[in-house]
């Protein structure tokens, strides 16, 4: 920590900070020659050095530097008093901060303080200080001084709060001993104590201000074993919030054992902090991959006892090196969250007072929002495993986090079971929620700090702190992992433009734990002993598939993810994605839109993770029009390739097996002409499913069938083509007062039409009343059969559901597209969506005899994209025909 | 010595760089830039919105070289940059005073390699 950069009360040392070497010389005055001190001091520290190379504790190494320091310092002192004659009185030397605390390392400053007892002591001797800093200089000690008289120790400085903290460790060292008695016995006590909000404050902002610096992250590929997260820092500054609060030992709540391993994990960095200086022969404290495996190879820090073979390569040692500082920055951010009545002002401890500390409860659970942060108030509760996992749940889903308590409370209850566990293995259900939530990070974050990650998915230990050696990486691979997943919750809201167009897909994108589950994944092979980390982790997920339960549709698309997750990484740098063929290719391997969105983000989060700088607005703009392109390509080309069914064999003899009875020529027939999209959005056992439906067409030419998802209802339509089809399932849907949110209809060689309409229902209506589900089903039949009349049912609707204003207005943009598909005119309609729109616009196709050949309906939010493929009496549409359809839209929807 | 800037599509800068390694030419920087000359961008739709992309992507590298390195680095850069297509990019080459290697202040070509 220096001072000297500091004007004022800095003037004493003003003119010796200059670190520049000097020639030897000898000193003035009847004092022992540099030539000879110099040597001396060298050979003292040459003797310290091997002391430590021989295996003295980092400790032990420590205090010899600072006993070294002091008895050359008072020598040279006293020798200097001496050769002039005069007393010390009224001046005396302080020793601040590390070197105050006797903790002096190999090539750290000496702080040191000159403490004057008047402006008159600090005039006379001033020269003397000139001389005393000047020979130290040229002795090697690095010097950062700083002077004051006792008078101006009264006053707290609010711009050098740096300075207070370290005056905190002060110890004399030489001079008037009285004089220091007096400041520290009388003039500093007052002052300190009433400045202790203001310490208390600064020292969390500069803390804070540190941690942000590095990222909030101990997991540094080459961390600073000083300044980074989990670094001696973070110790000295929860040493330091300690002493400024004022409160007893027992405030803290710090157990015995947790007080050693904060003592062992200080003295574990010490020793490497010693080793980097003399490695470097300099004050440099980064912790190098060079420097790593020269470490591990001596097993630095190591009792001599525990050293395994294993702990002689980098990456475990350096995994101690995280646990340790694991501990440290632990300790430090859950002193940071508590708050004494000693660090408030006045002010505010008057207005705390009167104020009840807000805690809601959350839902009749164990637990409670305090002050933004989630508190467990009832432990015992925990030893009930699926409670325990509900706490994740509700911080995944509100994005509020757990206390640092909450998490210390947690780790207690896993380490002492007093009480019988109950539901300790999670479902895959239950880990599902959380990674569908919005904020699964906030979730998965502390649930890795307390090994409960490693519980639910233990493939991810194989990446636990572990380094990678990468020029790019910044983080371990674990965190590099995590952090994906936070780029992406914090979509929602992105922090900079480059994540305001992928911020749209992370709303909207179906199968979120899917996503995060791959990413959970992806890398967990850099881990294990494997090829290429890809197939290392594709091998984690046969393991982690297995023991979830995961379905196969499921496992698939978190096997392409993985697999697949450097592709459009390697698309957008290797490849022209101008090229229509680069785009038509990169679909082909994607398959589906939806498979597409996911991709995306996780590239877009995987590059994010790197390092802060790896994703550059041009790379993001990049990844985004490759994006843009594809979707596009997909949506455009549904009806260019037809399935011909002969070609589907394996789909073919899994949908056999699944029917049992059923002949090859019939699912044939069945199949055959249907766009590409239905294979890849349908699993085998919903074509299996579908195929059931289409046998029974010939006893009811109207087959339906209803599904309750978890916010939403499926129905899957199959019948004889005719028109005005959609249009009427559409209006029978809204005449129902159900909101449609995404729908396909697709049609074979045969002319058989399967519409999937995916809805939910406004009103709750099934939900609340389980018996009108037949009576919709019914409903819905027999509108389409022609028995019961569309119009009544919506006119019912009509004055029972008056729309709202919308909140966002979406202007109408209709579309046509002529030249992507062979056979029909693209028609892309965006506009507000309402209840009955798409009804709306099926009736406009229908009054001009457009036949819907595909279509593809989504929603964003309170906006419609709706895509269809049209034909009239199996032609494209003319362009008088697309003028006529335009206004008669335009006119449906203003 | 001559100062070489290639501008090129981003799809062949990797082997660009192989093939100039492969020559003998390591040391380059390179920045990702944005631009266009005749090639002009173009403008997508997706759901609703346009993203007009007027500015092409693109990367720019810059060597400096001696003199005698020069014709066979840029026939390099024409022969891996060259798609045929517009928007392939331009080479610029001019003419540096002088280099300096701040480590030990070798100047000249001395500073290059």
């Amino acid at each position: 920590m220096s001072f000297a950069a500091r004007p004022g009360p800095d003037r004493a040392s003003d003119a010796h900070n200059d670190p520049r070497p000097r020639p030897s010389r000898d000193m003035q005055g009847s004092v022992t020659p540099l030539s000879i001190l110099g040597p001396q001091v060298e050979a003292q520290r040459q003797r310290i050095r091997e002391e430590f190379e021989a295996g003295a504790s980092a400790r032990e190494t420590l205090q010899a530097l600072c006993a070294m320091a002091d008895g050359n310092l008072q020598q040279i002192f006293a020798q200097l008093l001496s050769g002039r004659g005069v007393e010390s009185q009224g001046l005396c030397l302080l020793a601040l901060g590390g070197y105050g605390r006797q903790l002096l390392f190999p090539y750290s400053d000496l702080d040191i303080l000159f403490l004057f007892g008047s402006d008159k002591a600090e005039r006379d001797f001033r020269p003397l200080i000139s001389e005393f800093s000047k020979t130290l200089w040229d002795m090697g000690f690095r010097v950062s001084s700083a002077g004051r008289t006792l008078e101006e120790c009264k006053r707290i400085e609010e711009d050098n709060a740096e300075f207070h903290l370290a005056l905190l460790d002060r110890r004399f060292l030489t001079g008037d001993r009285e004089l220091f008695e007096r400041l520290d016995s009388k003039v500093l006590p007052g002052p300190e104590k009433q400045a202790r909000p203001f310490l208390s404050a600064e020292l969390r902002k500069l803390t804070r201000e540190r941690l942000t610096r590095y990222g909030n992250t101990i997991f540094h590929l080459e961390p600073n074993v000083k300044e980074s997260p989990g670094g001696l820092r973070d110790y000295q500054a929860a040493t330091w919030l300690r002493r400024v609060s004022g409160e007893k030992q027992e405030f803290w709540n710090s157990t015995a054992a947790e007080e050693e391993m904060a003592a062992a994990a200080v003295d574990f960095l010490s020793a490497i902090r010693c080793f980097l200086h003399y490695s470097n022969e300099r004050n440099d404290n980064t912790l190098t991959y060079e420097l790593q495996a020269k470490a591990a190879e001596r097993a630095l820090g190591l009792p001599v006892t525990a050293v395994l073979d294993a702990q002689r390569s980098p990456a475990e040692w350096m995994r101690v090196y995280f646990r340790q500082a694991r501990t440290l920055n632990r300790q430090l951010l859950r002193y940071i969250e508590q708050k004494s009545a000693g660090q408030q002002s006045l002010r505010q401890r008057i207005f705390n007072a009167t104020r009840v500390p807000k805690i809601e409860a959350v839902n009749r659970t164990p637990f409670a929002v305090r002050d933004g942060l989630l508190e467990v108030m009832d432990q015992t509760a925990l030893a009930d495993r699926a409670l325990l996992f509900s706490l994740f749940a509700t911080a995944a889903k509100t994005g509020v986090p757990l206390s640092r308590e909450a998490e210390r409370t947690i780790a207690y209850v896993m380490l002492h079971p007093e009480l019988p566990v109950r539901n300790a293995e999670i479902t895959w259900p239950a880990f599902q929620e959380i990674l569908a939530s919005d904020f699964p990070g906030v979730a998965l974050r502390p649930m890795q700090r307390l090994g409960l990650l490693t519980k639910i998915l233990p493939e991810f230990a194989a990446i636990d702190s572990l380094v990678v050696r990468d020029f790019y990486h910044r983080y371990t691979v674990d965190e590099h992992t995590l952090r994906t997943i936070e780029h992406l919750q914090e979509l929602a809201s992105p922090p900079d433009s480059r994540g305001t167009n992928f911020s749209v897909l992370w709303k909207m994108v179906d199968r979120r734990d899917l996503l995060i589950l791959s990413l959970l994944l992806h890398d967990v092979g850099k881990g294990m002993a494997a090829d290429n980390h890809v197939s290392g982790s594709l091998t984690a997920l046969e393991s982690a598939a297995a023991r979830l339960q995961l379905s196969p549709e499921e496992k698939g698309e978190v096997r392409f993810l993985i697999e697949r997750h450097l592709d459009m990484s390697a698309t957008v740098q290797r490849r022209d994605i101008f090229d229509p063929t680069t785009v038509s290719g990169f679909a082909s391997v994607v398959q589906t839109p939806e498979r597409l969105q996911r991709l995306c983000l996780l590239t877009y989060a995987d590059i994010r993770a790197v390092n802060p700088e790896a994703l550059t607005p041009w790379k993001a703009e990049m990844l985004w029009q490759l994006f843009v392109s594809t979707s596009n390509h997909f949506s455009r080309t549904l009806d260019r390739d037809r399935l011909h069914a002969l070609d589907e064999v394996p789909v073919l003899q899994q949908v056999r097996k699944l029917t049992g009875s059923a002949g090859t020529e019939d699912i044939e027939r069945f199949l055959e002409g249907f766009p590409r999209r239905y294979l890849a959005v349908h699993s085998a056992p919903d074509i299996a499913a579908h195929f059931s439906l289409y046998q029974k067409l010939g006893a009811d030419p109207v087959q339906i069938d209803l599904v309750a998802k978890q916010r939403a209802y499926s129905l899957t339509l199959l019948t004889a083509d005719r028109p005005a089809l959609f249009a009427t399932i559409a209006g029978a849907l809204a005449g129902w007062g159900m909101n449609i949110m995404h729908a396909d209809a697709f049609a074979n060689a045969a002319g058989v039409v399967l519409d999937t309409f995916h809805f939910t229902d406004l009103h709750r209506t099934l939900e609340l009343n389980p018996s009108e589900v037949d009576r919709f089903c019914k409903s819905l039949v027999d509108v389409i059969r022609g028995k019961a009349p569309l119009e009544v049912l919506l006119k019912s609707r009509e004055s029972a559901s008056r729309t709202r204003a919308p909140k966002v207005e979406v202007p109408t943009r209709i579309t046509f597209d002529d030249a992507s598909s062979m056979h029909s005119t693209l028609l892309e309609i965006v506009t507000q969506d309402h209840p009955g729109l798409l009804h709306e616009i099926g009736s406009a196709l229908a009054r001009l005899d457009c036949n819907i050949e595909v279509a593809l309906v989504d929603t964003e939010g309170q906006k419609a994209i709706d895509v269809f493929y049209l034909t009239s009496q199996h032609k494209k549409l003319g362009s008088q025909k697309q003028e006529t359809l335009r206004e008669s839209l335009q006119g449906a929807l203003s | 010595m001559i100062k070489l800037e290639a501008i090129i599509q981003p799809s062949r800068f990797e082997s660009v760089k192989d093939a100039l390694c492969e020559i003998g030419i390591e040391g380059m920087t390179v920045t990702e830039v944005r631009g266009h000359g005749r090639q002009k961008g173009h403008t997508e739709v997706y759901r609703g919105r346009e993203y007009t992309v007027d500015l092409l992507p693109k990367i720019k590298l810059e060597l400096v070289l001696p003199d005698k390195m020069v014709d066979k680095a840029v026939d390099t850069i024409l022969k891996t940059a060259k798609t045929g297509k517009i928007g392939d990019g331009k080479i610029f080459l001019t003419r540096v005073d002088d280099a300096i290697r701040i480590r030990n202040e070798e100047r000249g070509e001395n500073a290059l390699q």
